[in-house]
């Protein structure tokens, strides 16, 4: 792929392995993979393939036994000011004490950013996740998928360029789940951030990237690369609809049957 | 949400307390021993001690420095807690000693500090302060390494430097079990307030105690450990409610 000359964020040959000697438990193997800026890309791959390990080397929260992680040219060592993470389970990323604006607005307190300022940029993009009016309220007064919206607020105001998303709806449900989908495609539409989504779920990953990227195997390397070609408009029956959804999602199927 | 408690808790709270005093006020009623003088008695001599100012200076004093070893107590204790609790090889090689340390007995100690340092108040808030830390502490300690993994891990991934990651993250997640370990602290406290006066002392309520029982003044010796019971329960009302508001999040949110 020659895009890959202008990727924002490239991983080459990560390698990720706990332990040492007999026990050694390798998890990734020779792991690579590109995104462009503005990119929607999904990393799909079955329970237990090592998606949460990924993550966590994306993230900088794990450093990798080889390989590297670089946004443009620099090195990724450890937590990044251009990565922000949504994690799995909101009910224990959000932090009880803190009201909801205060949540989203702690990172920008971490980077020095002014009270008014802060509250200003939280409330803004509290009101760009649907929660307009909200940000008095305490995570543990709202709904699971409220809550989610405001872990992914919180991401979106720490300004960083690659949004990182761990199985971000999980965790509710189905109908929800559609709405949180479309809320990430619109934001990613509008703000022009560049997302990368992990999931196991194979139709969430058609659904929303623009690439689909299939991890596989044990220890877990990329088997496959589908680039969907469905544009920015999505919509919930008309998308999965499609012949090319079914074809695609059949593909990787296929893919991960083969195991 | 002050001092808003249902009416419902409040008779949960008082109705054992008064209970208590009406046996007591039967039972001792027609006391002849010396040694059980009738509550009556007890009360006249705690009313009167009260109202002629003997009494109110005697607590003023030993408040003040039960007030003050509970301070320094608590400062210490959630800040070396907070240290020791994050920084694993610390907590390691500390932990036996504190656990040492704590299972001292701290009243046994208290006739050589103040015979040390002799009368006023400072040895007397260093004996409450050195017996009431071990609780925080201890909770503190084990409050820091429950914060929950993934809270720590939103805080690294979002960059958040140490001084604001200790205040805002690590200090109130571990605040409902630093606020147990206060609980636990202040009757500690307040007997280590009477003990530390019984000592090198001439005045505060111990003193009155002591003082009152040397002289064979029975009522007068009830009274004063009546009084003292009484702040300890007036204590920990208070602490009931302080913690209430301080930890609204924590019984609202239905983590307890």
């Amino acid at each position: 792929m020659t895009q890959d000359d202008e990727a924002l964020l490239r991983v080459t040959g990560l390698t990720m392995t706990y332990g040492t000697g007999e026990k050694a438990n390798r998890i990734i193997a020779g792991l690579d993979l590109a995104v462009r800026a503005g990119e929607f890309v999904s990393i799909v791959g079955p329970s237990g393939v090592g998606k949460t390990t990924l993550l966590r080397c994306l993230s900088g929260l794990l450093t990798p036994t080889a390989g590297e992680i670089r946004i443009v040219d620099e090195l990724v060592t450890g937590p990044h000011p251009d990565i922000a993470v949504v994690f799995q389970d909101y009910s224990r990323s959000l932090m009880p004490w803190m009201t909801t604006l205060d949540n989203v607005a702690f990172p920008l307190q971490g980077r020095g950013v002014g009270r008014t300022e802060r509250a200003a940029a939280a409330a803004t993009y509290l009101e760009a996740v649907g929660l307009k009016g909200q940000g008095a309220k305490y995570p543990w007064e709202m709904s699971g998928g409220m809550q989610q919206r405001v872990a992914i607020a919180r991401a979106l105001a720490y300004q960083a360029r690659i949004l990182l998303m761990d199985e971000p709806f999980a965790s509710v449900d189905a109908q929800t789940r559609f709405d949180l989908e479309d809320l990430v495609i619109d934001l990613h539409a509008n703000l022009g951030v560049t997302i990368l989504l992990v999931t196991h779920d194979i139709d969430e990953a058609l659904y929303l990237a623009d690439r689909v990227v299939v991890i596989a195997e044990k220890p877990a390397t990329v088997v496959d690369v589908i680039e969907t070609g469905f544009g920015a408009q999505r919509d919930q029956v008309a998308t999965k609809a499609d012949p090319r959804f079914s074809e695609a999602r059949a593909r990787i199927l296929n893919r991960l049957r083969v195991q | 949400m002050m001092l808003r408690l249902p009416a419902a808790r409040w008779i949960v709270l008082l109705a054992p307390p008064a209970l208590v005093l009406v046996l007591w006020w039967f039972l001792s009623a027609a006391s002849t021993s010396v040694f059980f003088p009738p509550l009556s008695k007890v009360l006249d001599a705690l009313v009167r001690d009260l109202m002629n100012g003997v009494l109110p200076a005697a607590a003023l004093f030993s408040l003040g420095n039960l007030f003050a070893g509970l301070v320094i107590a608590t400062a210490v204790g959630i800040g070396f807690g907070l240290l020791i609790g994050e920084t694993e090889r610390l907590r390691l090689s500390l932990e036996p000693l504190i656990h040492f340390a704590r299972s001292i007995p701290q009243v046994a100690l208290v006739p050589l500090v103040v015979g040390a340092f002799g009368l006023g108040a400072g040895p007397k808030i260093a004996t409450i302060a050195l017996a009431a830390v071990w609780p925080i502490l201890l909770n503190t300690i084990d409050g820091v390494r429950g914060v929950d993994p993934s809270i720590r891990r939103v805080s690294r991934a979002y960059r958040i430097p140490a001084l604001l990651h200790f205040r805002r993250v690590v200090l109130p997640a571990a605040m409902p079990q630093i606020a147990a370990g206060i609980r636990v602290a202040l009757p500690i406290g307040v007997t280590v307030m009477v003990v530390s006066e019984l000592f090198a002392a001439n005045q505060g309520l111990g003193y009155y105690i002591l003082h009152s029982a040397s002289k064979f003044m029975l009522p007068e010796t009830w009274a004063g450990a009546l009084l003292v019971g009484l702040i300890g329960y007036a204590l920990a009302l208070l602490f009931i409610v302080v913690e209430r508001r301080a930890l609204g999040w924590y019984f609202r949110s239905g983590a307890k």
